[in-house]
């Protein structure tokens, strides 16, 4: 079969915690502020029913979306190429090769250092291109960088 | 014109040279332009007046004086390897860059500036927007010279050809590829910006005629029936006359825009040159070494009038600007293909037939089209049992006939080839794009796939690249075709991820 393989890597499983953290901030923030518009706003009216639908919505979310995106974020990085997988329910798979990657950056949001975790972005020329891992721990984000940065600049070429 | 200094340094401090003083024409005229809301606001304020108090006064001063400090204070020059910009009179600001970052040239002459025989010369690095230099008024003859020194310097000088029994010296030439015909006006309605205004005037016909009352049930009093007959007849021919003043629009935006077209190759510092406007004349250059492919566009519209139109995928053309890489404005199709094959240099990948992506994804853009119609058309349905306007039903079988032409002919429109050193893809309906891309200017890959897709068993394969969109895209292909693809175009990069 002619069909591509996973990237052999995984990333944190620290980085599952992260996002349902993060979905369980962005679910209990969306019913607050409906519920706060529905109390204070008389004219706009949710029925009950409504509003349990999407309180199971949004926990479903909360309790999938995390667990499904770990399965499918996976990365890889050989001598010639980065290859990664991001997503959950519309799946994306890029591949770059080592000479045409430009910059190697190395991100550490505000909320990801709470879980110790990092990302790592491979840009391309192509703004179409960029290769980001998200939720790696940050040792592991800190030597990825330095083994990228090295294979990158191995390779002659003006990347375009 | 300065040469760029010997190699060999210290570099002697190359002169700062201004710009064309005729400019000082140009600059008041064009300032009284910006300034004209505020011109006419002082001069209606002053109206009741009637005297001409220092308002009126500032008004015609202030321009003049920009346009003079502007002037005054602009210098550019080529030193040391580096195109050098200088302005302000407060604060210098120099833009500096280096000449192997220059990756376009484009030569602009408002009609003023026609009138004067000036240009303004726009150096573009690539990098978009802000690190552009404009060189605001050179005489024509210069801006051209310079244009072919910063061309010149983006590839190396071509070797020597003055050895006696080598091959004879290289001469150089301009060969014009196409130029324009006044036959393809008839192409302007048919672009995008003629359907819309079209669209438009269907919508007021409409609006109209219900305001009127057409759309009401008829009723038996003939002598309102013979009204409406008549206000029919009105509306009709208002109709009509509107279209024609659409059609004529049209018309004047293509001379405007692509009046004087020309698209010539030049042959010793190998680039393509197009040049076009009526009015404001616009020549751009692009160098082949940053041609990475062509895009034929063949939107709905023209592909009905056999029309088409070409456009460059370069590296370094900044995108917001978009027109800018376009080689051909809406022409006959067969032209379209003859500058197509000869900007790649092949017939082959303009007129290869393409590679079918096969019933499952023939049905995904039926589907695709269907549904969202068949959503209107069922809401138009229940609106229409609601509200007890019955022919509103009728209405529900127009998203579904738009909906079913749309997913035929999306689905006949997909695929993708793969022909020599260009990847070929097509896709769209009422913005057909047939992509065609240098292999070695793929510089990755990306393989999208939504759940419904991983179903079907179909992924969306994007090739990046620097140029043009950044990507071209082959929508819907098998999944094992678009992996055979990928490692058939770029040998020795997705082999190592294949399952085995």
């Amino acid at each position: 079969m002619t069909e591509l393989r996973e990237p052999s890597e995984r990333v944190s499983p620290r980085a599952r915690t992260m996002w349902t953290l993060g979905a369980l901030g962005n679910s209990v923030f969306t019913l607050g502020v409906l519920a706060l518009v529905a109390y204070v706003w008389s004219p706009f009216t949710v029925p009950w029913w409504a509003f349990a639908l999407l309180v199971v919505a949004c926990a479903a979310y909360t309790v999938l979306m995390p667990r499904w995106r770990y399965a499918v974020h996976r990365w890889e990085a050989t001598e010639t190429a980065v290859y990664t997988q991001t997503g959950w329910w519309s799946i994306e798979r890029r591949i770059a090769p080592m000479s045409r990657i430009q910059t190697v950056d190395y991100e550490e949001g505000a909320f990801a250092r709470l879980f110790g975790l990092a990302s790592v972005t491979a840009t391309t020329a192509s703004a179409a291109g960029a290769l980001a891992i998200v939720g790696l721990d940050k040792q592991l984000a800190r030597e990825l960088v330095d083994q990228l940065t090295r294979r990158a600049d191995a390779v002659p070429g003006d990347a375009t | 014109m300065t040469e760029i200094p010997a190699p060999p340094p210290p570099l002697p401090e190359t002169p700062w040279l201004r710009l064309d003083p005729r400019m000082l024409l140009v600059h008041p005229v064009r300032e009284v332009g910006r300034f004209l809301p505020v011109l006419i606001g002082v001069v209606v304020l002053g109206a009741g007046g009637n005297r001409l108090g220092w308002p009126q006064l500032l008004a015609v001063v202030v321009p003049v004086g920009i346009g003079l400090a502007r002037y005054l204070t602009t210098r550019y020059r080529i030193h040391a390897d580096r195109v050098e910009l200088r302005r302000g009179l407060v604060s210098t600001h120099i833009l500096s860059t280096s000449l192997d970052r220059v990756r376009t040239v484009d030569i602009t002459a408002s009609p003023i500036q026609r009138v004067l025989s000036l240009a303004t010369v726009r150096i573009g690095t690539g990098t978009g927007g802000d690190d552009d230099l404009d060189l605001d008024g050179l005489p024509t003859e210069q801006a051209r010279a310079l244009r072919a020194q910063l061309l010149h310097s983006i590839r190396p000088p071509a070797p020597a050809t003055d050895d006696p029994d080598g091959e004879p010296a290289v001469v150089g030439g301009e060969e014009v590829v196409a130029r324009f015909e006044p036959a393809w006006v008839r192409y302007a309605p048919f672009t995008s910006a003629g359907f819309v205004a079209m669209a438009a005037v269907v919508g007021v016909v409409f609006q109209l005629g219900d305001d009127l009352g057409f759309l009401d049930r008829f009723e038996d009093d003939p002598a309102a029936v013979s009204l409406r007959a008549g206000s029919a007849v009105a509306v009709a021919v208002l109709g009509v006359a509107v279209l024609g003043v659409v059609v004529a629009f049209s018309v004047i935006g293509y001379l405007v825009a692509n009046g004087n077209f020309a698209l010539s190759h030049t042959t010793p510092d190998g680039s393509w040159h197009v040049r076009r406007g009526l009015l404001t004349t616009r020549e751009t250059s692009l160098d082949d070494e940053r041609l990475r492919g062509v895009a034929v566009g063949e939107p709905l519209g023209l592909r009905l009038v056999r029309g088409g139109r070409l456009s460059a995928i370069v590296t370094g053309l900044d995108r917001s600007e978009s027109g800018s890489s376009a080689l051909l404005p809406p022409t006959p199709r067969r032209l379209v293909d003859r500058v197509a094959a000869a900007v790649v240099g092949s017939e082959e990948p303009v007129h290869a037939t393409l590679v079918d992506h096969g019933p499952r994804a023939r049905t995904r853009r039926w589907t695709r089209a269907l549904v969202p119609a068949a959503l209107m058309a069922v809401a138009l349905v229940v609106l229409a049992l609601l509200t007890d306007l019955g022919g509103l039903a009728v209405l529900a079988v127009l998203p579904l006939v738009v909906g079913a032409v749309l997913g035929w002919d999306r689905a006949r429109s997909l695929g993708h080839a793969l022909v020599g050193d260009w990847l070929v893809a097509r896709s769209g309906s009422l913005t057909r794009r047939r992509e065609l891309l240098a292999t070695d200017a793929v510089i990755g890959w990306n393989l999208h796939s939504t759940w419904f897709q991983r179903r079907a068993g179909l992924v969306t394969l994007v090739a990046t690249t620097a140029g043009g969109s950044q990507r071209v895209v082959v929508v819907d292909v098998p999944e094992e075709v678009a992996v055979r693809l990928t490692t058939e175009a770029v040998p020795g990069l997705a082999e190592q991820f294949r399952s085995s």
